[in-house]
């Protein structure tokens, strides 16, 4: 039978731009094995799927080779088929993931209908056993930080922008990902993310990546509103917002493909 | 304007399995840069553009990887004549595209699709120091061409090769077969093309228009039974047609939808 399937570019306001995601809505979960699948042969960053759970949903992530706990690009890629296709009447939903944490995901009237989402902030700490950041970059940051992920400061977007980092030590750190930043030239931040241990040499855009940069420039501005790039290839815009122990990461989607799986 | 998108499986009977192309039917070419576009964000290993031909093909055919054009793509080819016999209602047995590579046929006879593609030339004496150093591996032989063929003795070192994606990624070519004969089959092979972004390509038709050939003359008999030793894996008859060559295999159809750009 057929099921529905979208591809959808996230924190963009234009098509191949900012981070692809497949969303795949159910009525009920499929067996793992052919989400797996699914999500094998779709062969972007991430798969989601969701089915109804009482008047909201449940979530859960699969990127090529494995299931997931968290992941930001996707679930905003989810809201915005919710919002833009399958109930255009909400402006806000909220997802239950596997963890059982809920993860809410609001859409403004204004600017475009951007959409936020609202995270736990993983604030990073001054750190020197990551492991040898500067000669897996190939350049020496002013500092080195970490929470779930290293955090690399540069003093300049060109600095960020000119990384060629070897790909082999950056998966030898002792960090799942490695984000470089600095301040932007035209915004509050720039930022790059390197994961090449989860098979994602450079993430086009990486919303949870902003569960440590918020914290981290908004006490270094004294910012509690920030705007952000990620300046991978593709390219995205974030809103921040710094509310202490949580973060508001907010962005715009487009659809890219509706279509349908044949199973 | 909605551009129609299919996703297929070549090389396989069953839904996840062999090589995942995409194929977009058009009416006229877009700009090369939306069509790169496009092949980068469905990130399939192929993916196929046809439109309908002024010449003697029935349609202009264009394959790209996520990241580059390329000038011939068995599995994707093969993808693009299943669409146009099972999705777009076209009359007959034999498509024929006219590609980077020349005319290409398609023909159907049940559920078995045959490629006809021109059988690619492959140099002795290759660089063999470079390829075994890249391979992790000691091939006994090297050829050369489009793509490079490393030629091993046995099936299981072809099972247990682990490459060094980026030195493969440096040689001067398109890709790196690996080949040795089978144990069930007359050989079998595996295909790495970091540089086309493809690290271990799933399924490739391509590579057996170089590699059947080769097996044919060595083992003295024009009908091949090919295996190739991926994740995925695939299966291919391959027929030693002189100037060309026949490459058969079925394909299924994972899913379909329209592109809004």
């Amino acid at each position: 039978m057929g099921r529905y399937r979208y591809q959808v570019d996230a924190f963009t306001d234009r098509v191949f731009a900012g981070n692809p995601a497949a969303v795949c809505p159910l009525e009920t979960w499929l067996e793992a094995e052919v989400m797996q699948a699914i999500a094998t042969e779709n062969n972007l960053s991430e798969t989601a799927f969701f089915v109804p759970d009482r008047n909201e949903f449940a979530i859960r992530w699969f990127t090529p080779v494995d299931e997931i706990d968290l992941a930001g690009h996707p679930t905003l890629a989810t809201a915005h088929v919710i919002f833009s296709a399958l109930q255009p009447s909400r402006d806000a939903v909220t997802f239950t993931t596997r963890l059982g944490d809920t993860l809410t995901v609001k859409r403004e009237n204004s600017n475009g209908g951007r959409l936020t989402m609202d995270f736990p902030a993983r604030p990073p700490a001054l750190t020197d056993t990551l492991g040898d950041v500067a000669t897996a970059l190939g350049a020496a940051p002013q500092a080195v930080l970490s929470s779930r992920d290293g955090l690399a400061v540069f003093e300049t977007e060109v600095a960020v922008a000119a990384l060629t980092p070897d790909m082999d030590a950056v998966a030898a750190l002792d960090c799942m990902g490695l984000i470089a930043t600095a301040p932007g030239d035209a915004c509050d931040f720039v930022s790059r993310f390197f994961a090449p241990k989860m098979g994602v040499p450079e993430d086009p855009v990486t919303g949870s990546a902003h569960c440590t940069l918020i914290p981290y420039w908004g006490e270094r501005l004294g910012k509690t509103e920030m705007l952000a790039r990620q300046i991978s290839a593709r390219g995205g815009t974030i809103h921040c917002g710094h509310d202490g122990a949580r973060v508001r990461i907010g962005g715009n989607a487009v659809t890219y493909m509706i279509g349908t799986i044949n199973l | 304007m909605p551009i129609p998108y299919y996703q297929v499986d070549a090389f396989t009977d069953r839904l996840f399995g062999g090589n995942p192309a995409g194929v977009c039917p058009l009416e006229a070419w877009p700009d090369d840069e939306t069509l790169l576009a496009i092949a980068g964000e469905n990130a399939k290993p192929g993916n196929a553009f046809f439109v309908p031909s002024q010449g003697e093909a029935d349609f202009d055919l264009r394959v790209f990887t996520p990241t580059q054009e390329v000038s011939i793509s068995g599995h994707t080819t093969m993808s693009a004549g299943f669409i146009v016999f099972e999705a777009l209602g076209f009359p007959g047995d034999e498509v024929t595209f006219d590609g980077q590579a020349g005319l290409l046929t398609v023909a159907r006879d049940g559920d078995l699709l045959t490629l006809d593609f021109p059988a690619l030339p492959a140099e002795p004496d290759g660089p063999l120091a470079a390829a075994a150093t890249a391979l992790n591996a000691g091939p006994q032989a090297l050829f050369t061409g489009l793509d490079w063929m490393a030629v091993f003795e046995h099936e299981d070192e072809i099972r247990a090769l682990a490459p060094d994606m980026a030195a493969v990624a440096a040689l001067d070519c398109r890709g790196i077969m690996a080949t040795a004969p089978g144990k069930d089959c007359d050989f079998v092979s595996r295909v790495f093309a970091p540089g086309a972004g493809l690290p271990e390509d799933q399924v490739t038709g391509s590579a057996h228009c170089m590699m059947t050939p080769y097996w044919a003359a060595r083992l003295g008999k024009t009908r091949l039974d090919a295996r190739q030793l991926s994740k995925r894996g695939g299966r291919l008859v391959c027929e030693d047609r002189g100037e060309r060559v026949a490459i058969s295999g079925q394909a299924v159809l994972y899913a379909q939808g329209e592109i809004e750009i």
